[in-house]
């Protein structure tokens, strides 16, 4: 399985650049409006009440446009797995029946939609800004319990208010590197078993490549 | 369109690049599941029939039957958790208030195409109502199960012999389920652990309270 995923992953990358090179491409002219990042991310789930377990399995894929030398726009997508792993309980299901077992859950989120970015200082080597993505986010939760699992699949309203910085090591607008922190909100509502998912709420930071 | 045909590869791709947690790191333990009959006082009855064998559903048409050093450690569970919860063995069905009818899935073979969650109604043989005597001609759940299945699973339900209606009422069930070791002494060991956490579980079962 891990074989596969890193195979997608690998798709995935070649198809967010495939995306990317017509923001970078327009060829030289557009270096400075057009920009792009692709990033790993780690994500610490917060009292979501399901796979609270922070873990960097995830990656976010951002393109857009500078409207102005410092107003931009654009797209995004992300993904994101949290697991945790749920020692033996009784669960009461019912108000008769009742389910004792271990169990493994895990928390797919991807939010996609578009994204706005304010950046201090385009024309610098380092340049920090202050984005808010908005959007819709796609969530799956699944109770993995012997040979069992049982998955439930929601869509909700997503937004996130991000802090980072572009540093260019080679010049303005160059390939260089990108780093951010956020704060998630989505208003995805989730039940599983005896478990209720009422908005999900993480805090992460990211770590990639920008162009 | 064109351009946005990466987008949407990215956006399948992703969607099926889920980490799934390390199943691994699970107990092995089977799962137990029970639930009742709300209605019923528990605390009426006194006597309890407990049949010598446990009922194999196999693939084959003719009901077979566990009757052997492992099927008596497992009924034996049981006779000492009814002990322990106020119940008498009888030895004539006649005199019990309480039946207990002990199933265990050695093949799912009649069951992969059922949609019915009461699969296990379909085993040719399953507990003809006619086991527990002539006067009684179907039985049936007062309150609604479903659960999946699997080879390896265990069930127990409990009948209730001294209602006045022809149909026999099954006023507690219990299903252990869990993947099987190659080891037949490490999955006895769990169908024991399990039998004993699904009365642990059922204290509503016990007449003494």
């Amino acid at each position: 399985m891990k074989t596969i995923c890193i195979n997608r992953l690998r798709i995935v990358f070649a198809c967010a650049l495939s995306l990317l090179f017509p923001a970078l491409g327009g060829a030289q002219q557009q270096m400075k409006n057009g920009y792009a990042n692709i990033d790993w991310q780690f994500n610490i789930p917060i009292n979501n009440g399901f796979a609270e377990k922070a873990s960097g399995w995830g990656m976010n894929f951002e393109g857009g446009y500078y409207f102005t030398p410092n107003i931009g726009a654009g797209l995004f997508m992300a993904f994101h797995t949290n697991n945790e792993d749920i020692p033996t309980q009784t669960l009461n299901l019912s108000s008769s029946s009742r389910l004792t077992t271990d169990q493994q859950h895990s928390l797919f989120q991807l939010p996609f939609g578009a994204a706005f970015r304010y950046r201090f200082m385009p024309e610098k080597k380092f340049s920090p800004y202050v984005g808010l993505k908005l959007g819709a986010q796609y969530v799956k939760a699944i109770s993995y319990y012997n040979v069992y699992s049982s998955s439930n699949e929601k869509w909700g309203f997503f937004m996130s208010p991000e802090i980072g910085a572009n540093i260019y090591p080679m010049g303005p607008g160059l390939f260089g590197f990108h780093v951010a922190l956020y704060y998630e909100y989505a208003t995805n509502e989730n039940r599983l078993l005896i478990y209720k998912i009422e908005g999900l709420n993480n805090l992460g930071f990211r770590v990639g490549l920008s162009f | 369109m064109k351009k946005l045909t990466p987008l949407l590869l990215v956006l399948l791709l992703t969607a099926s690049c889920q980490k799934e947690p390390d199943t691994s790191k699970l107990s092995g333990n089977f799962l137990v599941y029970t639930d009742y009959d709300t209605s019923e006082n528990f605390k009426t009855f006194n006597t309890y029939y407990l049949p010598d064998s446990i009922l194999l559903i196999t693939s084959s048409k003719t009901p077979s039957y566990w009757n052997n050093e492992q099927s008596d450690q497992l009924l034996t569970t049981i006779a000492e958790k009814m002990a322990a919860y106020g119940y008498t063995q009888v030895a004539e069905k006649e005199f019990a208030d309480v039946g207990l009818q002990v199933s265990y899935v050695e093949s799912t073979y009649y069951f992969t195409n059922y949609s019915s969650p009461y699969w296990w109604w379909d085993y040719p043989g399953y507990w003809y109502p006619g086991y527990w005597g002539g006067y009684w001609n179907s039985w049936y759940y007062p309150y609604t199960v479903s659960y999946n299945y699997t080879t390896g699973s265990l069930l127990v339900e409990m009948v209730k012999l001294d209602s006045e209606a022809r149909k026999i009422p099954i006023i507690w069930n219990a299903y252990m389920s869990g993947l099987l070791y190659s080891s037949n002494r490490i999955n006895l060991q769990l169908a024991i652990a399990a039998m004993n956490q699904a009365f642990e579980q059922s204290s509503y079962l016990n007449t003494q309270n």
